[in-house]
């Protein structure tokens, strides 16, 4: 298929994963604060700006709840909030309308004009989450209608991709926005190895709700009471939304997936993209949740993330990007 | 006669449905007869319907300078137009002459002697200062001449019925969309109108551009050519055509960054790497094909497209420069041409053209202007002309100096009083003027495809019935040769 249609439903699956987990970790970090005993609320607002790579962004104004939340939900100057994934989103599936399924494209549109004609302050000031739930119910909604009425060709799987890592990437950030606050509250002087260690055994009733606010947040908070029963291990929520191999919002599950995806789109041609996701999916596969306490949660993913992002360049490399040797040459003397 | 067309208007004009004295034309018997007996609720129904089954499918074209370009659909009329075999005969073979003889002349033009200026059957100085004689097309060869690959002619019917034609559409004609989705739509809502016709397919149409657009493949392309649509993206007005013929024939729909050229062979760019592109049925204008050539600052071409064409390695389609036989003072030669050329007799006449650079022809318009129809030489679609007894008399005098200042930029022509079709215009039949786009496909031959546009002036008494001044549509039905 072309390239730039493959590249805009690539596109199309990231945005849309982005501002659904974006109303996901925003949501958690609102209503975990409400009920927080600890007085560091702008220092959490500031960290997930972090892990969302929009700390700069977001600039020098006051950290406090409304204008964080305001900044991330509705600023449209901000290529990263909700608002403006979900353009993004239905813009890259506009270019692409004859290979997408009308319906999908229907609901793709819907979600954009909803937001467009909502007033977004009355609603952060007033229900937001009544907004977040309905951006996470859209979404769902967008993937049941494009997994129900898209053949199971390249272009699905190109949407297919963008969405899995994006998503991986995202629960990366989720684990460590949440790690880093608990860290935080460890004190400074702790900040390496065993702190994690004794985080991940010593959790206090506080810790509970707020590991339990990162289940909810994954969809995965029911799974894991069936996996783990009573008990509320931060070790084992790190392992559950990391590595668990069945998850559908694990980073591991995520990977697994956007490989298949990869194995059916380069037909047996070498790929950089495949080798360096294989790499980093064995990397979780064969790791035990203790060792990642030892070397540092907070690195790990930072890696983790980090080879996601070599994993894109090179799709991009692969797949969208083809040059002839010697174009530039052919435009100079034409 | 049922209320649907009562106190309809047969007198004055050539009317496609009736004789002058009210009787229905035998090729239409059957279809008035079947729609007689629908009531108004009936009727209002169909036509509910047909919307439905238009603004689903999003057919719309853009109209320009009006609005900021909002879309519209392109409303089809209930009842289709019928045009019997052997009318259908005459047009076919008249169209294909026509198409013939232009290729021929372009051929000579831009990689021949230049037969027809050297003889004197055109004055060189007019070809020379047509805005679109492309220059940068010398020296690009098409196989087997086929350079206006896709013509729609424009036919009108004057008052005896006879078709003439109007305009020669040889650079990107659009509207075969609708002729194929007319048809899809009508076969839905009148189902039973087609029973005791024999009406000819039109679906074919694809296959056809296909077949073509691969038999005008560089030699070097082989046994498989890659034929592709090149667009100017989602915002142009006839995008939805451009992305319904890339579906029709299964090729794909790129735009121009979707493409690059690499030591003179045209690639497009694909997941699987670059995959090398023979020939491009391309919807973009010439001056917006290649910015090394043409306007640097488009970015809806492909730089160093002509060096690959001129090298023989692609084929454009149609071909560069064609805009210069759709010039309409040039347009007043083709019957000459087709002498010249062919040697054979014109099948359907011009309309009577006035030439304004010859001061006694210019005299008589400027005279006669109020009576006339004028038009700019270059403009398509029915922008800037001058509609002589529709006009003010403010409008008529300030063509009098726009001509007077710049005779070759126009040329005059007696109003035809195009032919009269009944349309539904609420619950009764009025009498609305139309005219008939036939499409040809010009590939080792030229094909005319059975059927066309035929397209209607909705405003009562309107004579131009360009999509972007308010006109609709009619299904054009081409009956079998009953002997055949």
């Amino acid at each position: 298929m072309l390239a730039r249609l493959a590249e805009n439903l690539f596109w199309a699956g990231r945005y849309m994963e982005r501002a659904e987990d974006t109303a996901r970790m925003v949501d958690v970090t609102y209503h975990t604060l409400l009920e927080s005993p600890y007085g560091e609320v702008s220092k959490s607002w500031e960290q997930l700006l972090e892990v969302l790579h929009l700390r700069a962004g977001f600039g020098d104004g006051p950290l406090d709840r409304d204008r964080v939340v305001r900044f991330l939900v509705a600023e449209r100057s901000n290529p990263g909030s909700i608002t403006s994934s979900v353009a993004k989103a239905r813009e890259n599936t506009r270019s692409v309308r004859e290979l997408v399924s009308t319906e999908l494209w229907e609901h793709i549109n819907d979600l954009h004009l909803a937001l467009s004609s909502r007033d977004l302050s009355r609603d952060l000031a007033d229900q937001p989450y009544e907004l977040f739930a309905s951006v996470r119910k859209a979404s769902m909604t967008i993937y049941g209608v494009a997994s129900e009425t898209m053949p199971r060709d390249d272009g699905w799987r190109f949407m297919a991709l963008g969405r899995l890592l994006e998503r991986a990437q995202m629960i990366c950030r989720l684990i460590d926005v949440r790690y880093s606050q608990l860290e935080d509250l460890a004190g400074p002087s702790q900040r390496l190895a065993p702190l994690g260690a004794e985080i991940a055994q010593g959790a206090d009733r506080t810790d509970f709700h707020h590991w339990m606010a990162v289940l909810k947040s994954a969809s995965a908070f029911e799974a894991y009471r069936r996996r783990y029963r009573s008990s509320m291990d931060p070790a084992d929520v790190v392992e559950f939304l990391l590595l668990d191999p069945d998850l559908p919002r694990s980073v591991l599950f995520c990977l697994t997936g956007s490989m298949h995806q990869l194995e059916a789109l380069r037909e047996g041609r070498p790929s950089r993209a495949a080798r360096q996701l294989g790499l980093a999916a064995s990397a979780l596969r064969y790791r035990d949740v203790s060792e990642l306490f030892d070397v540092g949660l907070h690195e790990f993913l930072g890696q983790v993330q980090s080879e996601l992002g070599q994993v894109a360049e090179s799709v991009a490399d692969e797949f969208f990007r083809h040059q002839p040797s010697g174009a530039m040459h052919a435009i100079a003397t034409a | 006669m049922s209320a649907l067309f009562d106190r309809y208007d047969t007198r004055d004009l050539f009317d496609e449905v009736f004789t002058d004295d009210g009787t229905v034309r035998p090729h239409y018997a059957g279809l008035i007869d079947r729609l007689s007996r629908l009531s108004s609720e009936d009727l209002a129904r169909r036509e509910r319907i047909r919307d439905g089954i238009f603004r689903t499918q999003g057919i719309t074209f853009t109209v320009y300078g009006d609005d900021d370009g909002v879309e519209r659909t392109f409303p089809m009329d209930l009842l289709p137009r019928i045009i019997p075999a052997d009318e259908w005969a005459t047009i076919e073979s008249g169209v294909a002459q026509r198409v013939t003889a232009l290729n021929r002349f372009l051929e000579d033009l831009y990689v021949g002697e230049q037969a027809a200026l050297h003889d004197g059957v055109v004055p060189r100085w007019l070809i020379e200062t047509a805005d679109d004689y492309a220059r940068e097309a010398f020296g690009i060869p098409v196989p087997h001449a086929a350079r206006c690959l896709v013509s729609g002619v424009d036919l009108v019917r004057d008052r005896e019925g006879t078709y003439r034609v109007l305009e020669d559409n040889l650079r990107n004609p659009s509207g075969i969309s609708y002729v194929l989705e007319n048809r899809a739509a009508m076969t839905r809502v009148l189902p039973h109108a087609f029973a005791e016709q024999r009406v000819r397919p039109v679906d074919h149409y694809g296959p056809m551009l296909l077949k073509a657009l691969r038999e005008v493949a560089p030699p070097a392309a082989g046994e498989h050519p890659v034929a592709v649509v090149l667009t100017p993206g989602v915002f142009n007005s006839a995008y939805f055509e451009h992305a319904f013929l890339a579906r029709q024939m299964g090729a794909e729909l790129v735009e121009g960054r979707d493409l690059v050229v690499d030591e003179h062979v045209v690639y497009m760019r694909t997941t699987q790497g670059l995959e090398r592109v023979d020939v491009i049925y391309r919807r973009i204008d010439d001056d917006f094909l290649d910015p090394v050539v043409f306007r640097p600052d488009s970015a809806l071409g492909v730089p160093g497209l002509l060096s690959a064409a001129r090298a023989g390695n692609v084929t454009i389609a149609n071909a560069l420069g064609n805009g210069v036989a759709d010039d309409k003072a040039v347009y007043a030669f083709v019957p000459d041409l087709i002498r010249f050329y062919l040697g054979e007799e014109p099948i359907l006449p011009n309309v009577e053209t006035y030439l304004l650079w010859e001061a006694d022809q210019r005299e008589m318009v400027i005279d006669r202007m109020a009576e006339l129809v004028v038009k700019p030489v270059a403009e398509s679609g029915g922008y800037g002309m001058l509609i002589g007894p529709h006009a003010t008399d403010e409008e008529v005098e300030q063509m009098r100096v726009r001509v007077a200042a710049d005779p070759r930029g126009y040329i005059a022509q007696e109003v035809v009083q195009l032919s009269r079709h009944p349309t539904l215009m609420g619950e009764r039949m009025e009498g609305r003027h139309v005219d008939l786009r036939p499409f040809a496909i010009a590939g080792e031959s030229v094909e005319v495809v059975p059927g066309g546009l035929t397209r209607v002036a909705l405003r009562k008494g309107s004579l131009v019935v360009n999509s972007s001044q308010g006109g609709g549509s009619k299904d054009t039905w081409v009956l079998e040769d009953r002997e055949a």
